[in-house]
C-alpha cells in the first residue's frame, strides 16, 4: 500500500518536473532531449536498481562506481589487447561484476564489517586494480584506439520505433537506444525477483528484521551476498553500456557513480532503514535526476547550483523516508494505546 | 499416539561459556496439550534452555528429542521443520512486510523458478485464520498493527508451520490487561488442539491463570517441577529467588507505609493538561513518601511524568516545587530543580550500554568529580564502588560494561545514577519491567532507603502487585485523567482494579 | 581536397595575425547587428542567436584562461550566448553535456576532451547535427572542425634543449609527470625524451614519476626521487604546478641556483617564479590568445561563412610558444599573463 502510494507520488513529481521544464527550459520538450535522457541515464537507472539491493538488506554499496571502472577496463583489455571476441567478453564482464559484488557481501557477512567500511575499502581496491591492469598504460597507442567489436559497440544502437510504427509522421519521435531496452529488461527481471520470488521476500525480511529472518531459517548470509552480487552485476551492465557509448574505457570510468545511484534509489523510495523498496522507484529516481540536470543545463543554471539542488532533493527524499519510519512507529504507539482502552 | 508421550524432550542439556555454566544437566519435557510455565530470575538459564530447544544455540552436552526422535542440535531450520516454533520476547517480524509475507517468512510456497505461489499462500493463510478463529487483514504491513495483533501474527507464523510445540518468551511483556486476556484465550485454544506450549513469564498471575505445569530454574539448574495446582505463590517465589531473598521479599510486603511522608509538599500540580493527551491533573507529592501512579498502558501516565521532568511541555495548569512556581522547560531545568527521572526504556533512554558501570553511575554527577577542567577517575571509582555496594549490583565490578549486566542489575545502576545526585524528587517509570523477583525486592529496598532520606518518590507502574507492595499512596489514571488517589493502606487491590477499568465502556 | 585547403588557409591566416583576429571576427558579425534581425551572412543557418559553450575538463588555470580569451571575442558580439560548462573530470558528464548542447541547437562547442576516444562518438553525433566542435589542447580521434593546441611535442623538445644547456650538457634529470592515459602527457613526455636524445645525449633521465598535476604531490615525489638520486641535477614538471613543487623542494634544501627546474604552460605564478630567479624556465603559451583564436574560428563557423560539413579533414592549429627563462621573461607583457 505504502509502496504503491509513494510510487504514485514519485511519478507525479516526475511528471510535474517534466512539465515545468517543458514550459520553462528552451528546447526541453523535444525528441532529442528525450533521447538524451534515455541514452544518458539508462545506465544510471540500472546502477540505481542494483544499489537498491544492498540498501534493501540494510547495507550500502559504495564500490559500484569502482566496479564500473574495473569491468570497463577488463572489457577494454580483453578486446584491445587480447582480441577476445565480444560474445565471450559480455558474459565475462557480467561474471567479473558478480564476483566483485559478491566479494563485498562476503566481507560483510564473514568478517562482520560494516557495509559502509567494507565497500569503501573495495572502492579503493577496485579502482587501484583498474589502474594497475589498465591497457592504456601497459600498451602504448591504445589510448587512441577505439573498441570496434560489434558485440560491444552494438549496445549503442538506436531504434527508430516512431518511424517503424508510423508515428513519426504525426510527431517527432525520439529514437530509442538499445540501452533503454536493456534497462527495461533489467527492471522487469529484478522486479519479478523482488516481488514474486522467495528470494525477493527473503531479501525484504533480511533487511526488515535480520534476526527474525535468521530465526525463520532464512540463510541471511547467502541472501546478503546475493544482494551485493546483484549490485555488482548491475554495475557490470552499466559498464558495458558506457564502454559501448564511449568506444573506450578510462581508468576513472564511473567514479562518483555510487552517489548518484544511492541518491536515485533513495529518491525512489528505497528505505535506508532496510526492507522497503521496489525497482520502479530507483529507475524513476534516476530519470528524475537526469531530467532535472538536463533541464537546468538548458535553462543555463550554473552547475554548482545544480549540485546544490540535487543535494536538496536528496535531503528531502531522506527526510521523507525518515518521516515514514517515524510515522510507522507513532502509529504503532497509538495502536497500542487504542488497544489499551 | 500416546497423549502422555512428550512431544518435546531435552535430556541432560548443558551449556558452558568458557568457565561459566549457563545451563547444567537440564531435563525438560513438554506433552501435547500441556502449557508448561518456565520461570526463574534473569540469568537462571531460561534463555539458554530455550535457545537450545529452538536450535539457536548448540548445547555442550545432552540431546533433544521430538516425539521420541532425536533432533539435530544447533539447527534452527531443522527444529522449525520438526514443528518447534518460538515466539520471542522482542518482535521477530519484518515490520514493513505484509501479514501474509510474515506468516510465511522464509518458507513461502513456490512454483518453478522460485516464483512465490501467492494464490496458494493466501488460501492456506485464510484457512488458518478460519480454523483458529483469528481475524486479521493479511495485506496490512505488520508495523501498522497494534502489539497484540503482532503477537497473533507470530502465533499464526508458528501455526502455519504445523507447530507441535510453541515456545513463548514473555509473550505479554508489553500488552495491556485486556490484550493479555485475549492472548490467554488463544493459548487455551492451542492447548485444546493438542499443541504443547512453553510459557515463560515474570508475572506470576499469568502463570497461575493459564499454565498447567511449572518448571522453576535458578542458577542454571532446574530446581523444581510441579503441577501449578499443587503449588502456591510463596513457594514459587522462594524456589525462584532462594531462601534468603525470599525472606526479604515477604518482609517487604509487611513494611510500614508513610502516606504523605514528612507532610512537607515537595511538588504540587494543579490542573495540568496537555492538549489531546491528558488534562485536569492535580496532586501533591510529599517529601518522604512513595506515590504510585497506576493505570492501563495508554492512560498517559508516562506522558504526564515526562512533562514533570521537562522532557515534554504541558499546555495548561501550574506546577510548584517547594511552594514556588516552577517553569520546567527541559531535562536540564528539571535536574536543576532537583528532579531525577528513570525512564521506562532503560536501553534507549537511560543507560550508555557500552560504557561501564562506574561511568554510568557518574553520568549524572560529573560536576562532583571535576578537578579543574578534568575529571578525576579516582573520585569516580570511589563513588562507584560505594554505590555498587549500596545497590548490591552484581557482579560488583565497576569496570563491567552495562550491556553485559542482567536487566535487574542494569536497572539498579540506572536508579543509582540518579540517587547519586541526592534528588529531592525522584520519578521512576515502570522501574521493574523485565526485572526478576530478586532484583525487584532490591530495587524496592533502594527506593525505601531514599524515601527514608527524605526524597519524594513518584513511581509509574502497571504492575498492581508492585503498586500494592511499594506505594504509600496510589493514584489511578484513566485516559489522561487522574481519577482517584488513595492511601495505600486504606484500599484493596480489587478496588484499584475496578477504578482502572472504570474508564473502559 | 580543395575546400579543405581553403579552410586551412583561412584559419591559418587568422592564427598568424593574432591582433587581427578580434577585428576580423567583429567585422564578420557587425553586419547582422546592423541589419536588425536579419542575418546578413549567407542565411544557410538563419537564426536569431548563436549558442556556444566550452566544456572544460575540470576547473584549472588553463581552461579558465581559455574561457576568458574566448569570452573576449564572443562577448562583444551580441548575437552570441556563451557559457562555460564543467566536465567534472568525468567522461560521462562531458558526453552528457555534449548531448544536451547538441539538442539545444548550439552552433559551436569548444571542448577540452578528457579522453580522445571516449568523446569521439559525441563529436560524430554533433557533426551529424551540424554542430561544429573545436577541441582545445587534447585532440579527439574523430575528425572535427578544428583543434587548437599548445605545441606539446615540439615545445617539450625545446624545453629539453634549454634544460640541457642550463645543465651544461650532462647530469641526471627527473620527470614529474601527469597520471597516465592522457594524450598530452605522452606528447610532452615523448617530446622531452626525444629532445634530450637529440640535443644532449649526455643527460640521463633517471626517474619518471606521477605527481598528479599537483604542487604538493610533486614535493613529496621529488623528495623521494632525491633520496634515491642525491646527485640529481634537475627536474621537468609536465605542468607548472608540479615544477613549482620542485622549486619548493630546491628552496628547502638550499639547492636554488644549482638545481635546474623547468615547467610547462607558462602561468603567471611560473613567470613570477622565473623573475624571482627560482624556476629556471617554462614553455610559455599565450592561452588567452589560444582561446581567442578558437573563438574567432567559432564565429566564422557559426555564421556560416564556412560550413562545418565542409571539413573532410580537420584543421590543426599549433600555438606559437616561447621557452621563457630569466633572459626573456620580461618580454611577456602583463596583458599576456594568465
Amino acid at each position: 500500500m505504502k509502496i504503491r502510494f509513494s510510487s504514485a507520488a514519485l511519478l507525479l513529481f516526475f511528471a510535474v518536473t517534466l512539465a515545468f521544464f517543458s514550459v520553462s527550459a528552451p528546447r526541453f520538450a523535444t525528441a532529442s532531449t528525450v533521447e538524451n535522457l534515455m541514452s544518458g541515464y539508462a545506465f544510471v537507472a540500472i546502477l540505481a536498481m542494483g544499489q537498491a539491493w544492498p540498501i534493501l538488506v540494510r547495507g550500502i554499496d559504495l564500490s559500484i562506481g569502482a566496479i564500473v571502472g574495473l569491468v570497463g577496463m577488463i572489457v577494454f583489455d580483453l578486446s584491445l589487447i587480447f582480441s577476445v571476441p565480444g560474445y565471450v567478453i559480455l558474459p565475462l564482464a557480467l561474471l567479473a561484476g558478480a564476483l566483485a559484488g559478491a566479494l563485498n557481501g562476503v566481507l560483510i557477512v564473514y568478517l562482520h564489517l560494516q557495509p559502509f567500511i567494507a565497500t569503501l575499502a573495495t572502492l579503493a581496491a577496485y579502482r587501484g586494480l583498474t589502474y594497475s591492469i589498465s591497457g592504456r598504460q601497459l600498451v602504448p597507442g591504445l589510448t587512441t584506439t577505439p573498441i570496434r567489436d560489434p558485440w560491444i559497440t552494438g549496445i549503442e544502437t538506436y531504434f527508430d520505433l516512431g518511424g517503424s510504427i508510423g508515428l513519426s509522421r504525426l510527431i517527432n519521435m525520439p529514437w530509442f537506444p538499445l540501452s533503454f531496452f536493456i534497462m527495461l529488461a533489467v527492471f522487469a527481471l529484478l522486479q519479478v525477483l523482488l516481488l514474486a520470488t522467495r528470494f525477493g521476500r527473503d531479501t525484504c525480511a533480511t533487511g526488515g528484521n535480520a534476526e527474525a529472518a535468521r530465526l525463520a531459517g532464512i540463510r541471511v548470509g547467502a541472501v546478503t551476498i546475493a544482494a551485493y552480487a546483484i549490485s555488482g552485476i548491475c554495475a557490470a551492465i552499466a559498464a558495458l553500456i558506457m564502454v559501448a557509448r564511449f568506444t573506450t574505457a578510462t581508468e576513472a570510468l564511473g567514479s562518483g557513480a555510487e552517489l548518484t545511484a544511492i541518491a536515485a534509489a533513495v529518491i525512489g523510495g528505497v528505505s535506508l532503514a532496510g526492507g522497503v523498496g521496489s525497482m520502479f522507484g530507483p529507475a524513476i529516481g534516476a530519470f528524475l535526476l537526469g531530467a532535472i540536470l538536463i533541464g537546468l543545463t538548458l535553462q543555463g543554471v550554473p552547475q554548482f547550483v545544480q549540485q546544490i539542488i540535487t543535494g536538496v532533493i536528496l535531503l528531502a527524499a531522506v527526510g521523507y523516508d525518515r518521516l515514514l519510519v517515524l510515522r510507522r512507529q507513532r502509529k504503532l504507539e497509538t495502536a497500542a494505546t487504542g488497544a489499551g482502552r | 499416539m500416546n497423549a502422555d508421550a512428550p512431544v518435546l524432550r531435552g535430556v541432560g542439556l548443558g551449556k558452558t561459556y568458557g568457565n561459566l555454566a549457563a545451563l547444567a544437566d537440564a531435563d525438560f519435557t513438554v506433552r501435547p496439550g500441556e502449557v508448561r510455565a518456565l520461570i526463574g530470575s534473569n540469568g537462571a538459564g531460561k534463555s539458554t534452555l530455550i535457545k537450545i530447544l529452538t536450535g539457536a544455540v548448540l548445547p555442550t552436552r545432552g540431546t533433544v528429542e521430538i516425539e521420541g526422535q532425536a533432533a539435530p542440535l544447533g539447527d534452527p531450520l531443522g527444529m522449525i521443520r520438526r514443528g518447534v516454533a518460538c515466539i520471542y520476547q522482542h518482535s521477530n517480524l519484518a515490520p514493513a512486510m505484509s501479514v501474509l509475507d510474515n506468516i510465511y517468512l522464509g518458507r513461502q510456497p513456490t512454483r518453478a523458478l522460485g516464483i512465490v505461489d501467492t494464490g496458494r499462500q493466501r488460501r492456506e493463510a485464510l484457512d488458518l485464520l478460519a480454523r483458529h478463529d483469528i481475524d486479521i487483514d493479511l495485506d496490512r504491513p505488520v508495523g501498522s498493527l497494534p502489539t497484540v495483533k503482532q503477537k497473533e501474527v507470530e502465533i499464526l507464523k508458528a501455526l502455519a508451520l504445523d507447530a507441535r510445540v510453541i515456545l513463548m518468551d514473555e509473550p505479554t511483556g508489553w500488552l495491556a490487561a485486556a490484550d493479555v486476556a485475549r492472548l490467554h484465550a488463544t493459548v487455551r485454544a492451542l492447548k485444546a488442539r493438542g499443541v504443547g506450549i512453553v510459557y515463560i513469564s515474570h508475572v506470576l498471575d499469568e502463570i497461575f491463570a493459564v499454565c498447567d505445569t511449572v518448571t522453576i530454574m535458578r542458577d542454571g539448574r532446574i530446581v523444581a517441577e510441579s503441577d501449578v495446582a499443587a503449588i502456591d505463590r510463596p513457594t514459587v517465589v522462594r524456589l525462584m529467588v532462594g531462601d534468603k531473598l525470599a525472606g526479604e521479599a515477604s518482609g517487604a510486603a509487611l513494611q510500614q507505609r508513610h502516606p504523605r511522608g514528612t507532610g512537607v509538599v515537595r511538588m504540587s500540580a494543579r490542573d495540568l493538561g496537555k492538549r489531546g493527551v491528558f488534562g485536569g491533573v492535580s496532586f501533591d507529592l510529599h517529601a518522604g513518601e512513595i506515590f504510585c501512579l497506576t493505570g492501563l498502558i495508554g492512560s498517559k501516565r508516562t506522558e504526564l511524568v515526562r512533562t514533570l521532568f521537562g522532557s515534554d511541555r504541558f499546555d495548561t495548569g501550574t506546577l510548584e516545587i517547594d511552594g514556588r512556581p516552577a517553569d520546567i522547560r527541559s531535562p536540564q531545568s528539571g535536574m536543576a530543580h532537583g528532579i531525577g527521572f528513570v525512564p521506562e526504556d532503560r536501553h534507549r533512554e537511560g543507560l550508555m550500554l557500552d560504557m561501564n558501570v562506574t561511568e554510568n553511575l557518574a553520568m549524572a554527577t560529573l560536576d562532583r568529580h571535576r578537578r579543574g577542567p578534568l575529571l578525576s577517575r579516582g573520585s569516580m571509582a570511589r563513588a562507584g564502588r560505594q554505590a555498587i555496594d549500596e545497590l548490591s549490583v552484581r557482579p560488583p565490578d565497576g569496570g563491567k560494561l552495562v550491556r553485559l549486566l542482567s536487566g535487574g542489575n542494569q536497572q539498579k545502576v540506572l536508579v543509582g545514577k540518579w540517587l547519586g545526585r541526592n534528588p529531592r524528587i525522584l520519578i521512576l517509570d515502570e522501574p521493574t519491567v523485565g526485572v526478576d523477583v530478586g532484583a525487584k525486592a532490591e530495587i524496592y529496598a533502594i527506593l525505601r532507603r531514599a524515601r527514608g532520606e527524605g526524597a519524594a518518590i513518584l513511581v509509574v507502574s502497571s504492575d498492581l502487585e508492585e503498586v500494592m507492595t511499594v506505594a504509600d499512596r496510589i493514584g489511578v489514571m484513566v485516559s489522561g485523567r487522574l481519577v482517584a488517589t488513595h492511601d495505600a493502606g486504606a484500599v484493596t487491590q480489587e478496588q484499584i482494579v475496578r477504578e482502572i477499568g472504570g474508564g473502559t465502556a | 581536397m580543395k575546400p579543405t585547403n581553403d579552410r586551412r588557409d583561412f584559419l591559418k591566416a587568422m592564427a598568424l595575425g593574432s591582433a587581427a583576429v578580434a577585428g576580423a571576427a567583429a567585422g564578420v558579425l557587425a553586419a547582422p547587428g546592423r541589419e536588425a534581425g536579419v542575418i546578413g551572412v549567407p542565411a544557410a543557418r538563419a537564426q536569431d542567436r548563436y549558442k556556444m559553450a566550452f566544456i572544460q575538463w575540470q576547473p584549472h588555470t588553463v581552461p579558465a584562461a581559455w574561457s576568458k580569451g574566448i569570452e573576449e571575442v564572443l562577448k562583444p558580439q551580441q548575437v552570441i550566448d556563451y557559457e562555460l560548462l564543467d566536465g567534472q573530470n568525468k567522461v560521462e558528464v562531458q558526453v552528457s553535456l555534449m548531448d544536451t548542447l547538441v539538442s539545444q541547437g548550439a552552433s559551436v562547442i569548444f571542448l577540452q576532451p578528457i579522453d580522445s576516444v571516449a568523446l569521439a562518438p559525441s563529436i560524430a553525433k554533433a557533426k551529424r547535427s551540424g554542430v561544429s566542435v573545436i577541441t582545445l589542447n587534447i585532440d579527439a580521434t574523430e575528425p572535427h572542425a578544428a583543434h587548437v593546441e599548445m605545441n606539446h611535442y615540439y615545445g617539450a623538445m625545446d624545453i629539453a634543449k634549454a634544460m640541457g644547456d642550463a645543465m651544461g650538457g650532462k647530469g641526471k634529470v627527473a620527470i614529474l609527470n601527469a597520471p597516465p592515459g592522457i594524450i598530452i602527457r605522452d606528447q610532452r613526455t615523448n617530446g622531452f625524451v626525444e629532445g634530450m636524445k637529440a640535443h644532449h645525449p649526455g643527460i640521463e633521465i633517471v626517474a619518471d614519476q606521477v605527481a598528479d598535476w599537483d604542487r604538493k604531490k610533486a614535493q613529496d615525489v621529488l623528495n623521494t626521487i632525491l633520496a634515491a638520486h642525491p646527485d640529481l641535477g634537475g627536474a621537468y614538471g609536465v605542468n607548472d604546478s608540479m615544477a613549482l613543487g620542485a622549486v619548493d623542494v630546491a628552496k628547502e634544501k638550499g639547492l636554488l641556483g644549482k638545481f635546474v627546474v623547468f615547467g610547462n604552460d607558462g602561468e603567471t605564478a611560473a613567470l613570477e617564479s622565473i623573475e624571482a630567479g627560482e624556476l629556471t624556465g617554462t614553455q610559455y603559451t599565450d592561452v588567452y590568445q589560444q582561446g581567442r583564436l578558437a573563438a574567432a574560428a567559432a564565429t566564422v563557423l557559426a555564421t556560416g561563412a564556412v560550413n562545418a560539413s565542409a571539413f573532410g579533414q580537420q584543421s590543426r592549429l599549433l600555438m606559437p610558444y616561447l621557452i621563457a627563462t630569466k633572459d626573456n621573461v620580461g618580454t611577456i607583457q602583463a596583458s599576456q599573463r594568465w
